[in-house]
């Protein structure tokens, strides 16, 4: 029995092949329960988890990478167990010791929500495009600002349980990020952000979203059905 | 001009019809009642046109037809809105219908990957908590 084992890795996966084997991989390391949930992947990266030992569940078709995290919470609720949830991108982006200290403080009860920051500190090492994008995405969301947040799109949280249970992300598409923090805003929720260092691959660096995206996500967040 | 007021104020009224709309029984009734005002409105401006050019002067348009184009763009507008939360919704379920699927497959799947050590507690999702809409 290893001190992890109420904590479950959630890692949504989209066309992540070249790298993915290597970040699950190190993640089960630390982490015993990891479920990768495919989006409907084209290149290897279903074999890629399948040569691992994390649980895979694949949508039938492609749905957003909001609706693989909701399904990767809602297949880890289910788990026996289940206390704790990280959200990690597969990507290798985040680095594991700061996911181990975020589920520290989750642990020690100090908060009901923990994000992971890139601006806390120092963030030089963010890419300077990728700064502004991310502060206008901060600076555009009100709820952010109340909540006191310097980093909305951030993939690295841990939830606690009852976060998890009653989270139900709707956006399927990026706009997941911002749908979080708006129903942080409005919950009663303990929520810290601890600063987390972010390695800018060319892989990753090649993902990333582009300011044109921000517009999309703006669009569905204020033209969604409230309350529904 | 009267008539760039009336067009700005239904343009905004659409909007904002669309941003804070709850899906409520009386946005859905004010639709259906637009719907058949314009309609009706229509009906009478074929069989009437020079009624519509009067009205059309009026409000400080040159021609009936104009007015016509004018309220159709507005009523384009407001129906793609419409269209665009429908989809939305109907995109809602299709989501929890593949999540579903796709958790009672993986229930099986990493059951045979010798994953599961305890039978899962519960499988599958919530039943989808979208309040019936009429059509």
């Amino acid at each position: 029995m290893s001190r992890n084992d109420g904590v479950w890795v959630v890692i949504p996966v989209f066309n992540e092949a070249p790298v993915l084997e290597e970040v699950v991989t190190d993640v089960l390391a630390v982490f015993p329960n990891v479920v990768c949930v495919d989006d409907g992947s084209r290149d290897g990266s279903v074999e890629a988890v399948l040569r691992t030992g994390a649980h895979l569940v694949r949508h039938p078709v492609n749905l957003g990478q909001g609706a693989a995290l909701q399904t990767g919470l809602t297949y880890a609720r289910s788990r026996p167990g289940a206390a704790y949830f990280v959200t990690f991108d597969a990507d290798g982006q985040h680095r594991l010791d700061d996911a181990v200290r975020m589920v520290e403080l989750a642990r020690s009860g100090a908060a009901d929500l923990v994000l992971g920051t890139r601006f806390a500190g120092d963030c030089a090492d963010v890419p300077l495009r990728k700064r502004l994008v991310l502060r206008a995405a901060v600076l555009l969301s009100p709820a952010g600002r109340r909540l006191g947040l310097t980093d909305a799109h951030n993939g690295l949280r841990v939830l606690t349980r009852p976060v998890a249970d009653d989270l139900d992300i709707t956006m399927n598409g990026m706009a997941h990020a911002s749908e979080i923090v708006s129903y942080l805003a409005r919950s009663r929720w303990r929520v810290r952000e601890v600063p987390v260092s972010i390695r800018y691959t060319e892989y990753s660096r090649a993902k990333g979203q582009s300011l044109l995206n921000g517009v999309n996500i703006l669009f569905d967040l204020s033209v969604r059905q409230r309350g529904s | 001009m009267l008539i760039q007021v009336i067009l700005i104020l239904a343009v905004l009224g659409v909007l904002f019809v669309v941003v804070r709309s709850s899906g409520a029984v009386y946005v859905q009734a004010s639709k259906r009642i637009g719907l058949l005002l314009f309609a009706l409105g229509s009906v009478y401006a074929v069989l009437r046109p020079d009624d519509l050019t009067a009205l059309a002067r009026l409000v400080g348009v040159g021609r009936g037809t104009d007015l016509l184009l004018y309220a159709l763009v507005v009523a384009f507008m407001a129906g793609m809105f419409s269209m665009y939360q429908r989809f939305r919704h109907v995109d809602r379920r299709y989501t929890e219908l593949a999540r579903t699927v796709a958790i009672r497959e993986a229930e099986l799947v990493n059951r045979e990957r010798g994953l599961h050590i305890v039978p899962a507690v519960t499988v599958g999702t919530e039943p989808e908590r979208v309040e019936e809409r009429g059509r």
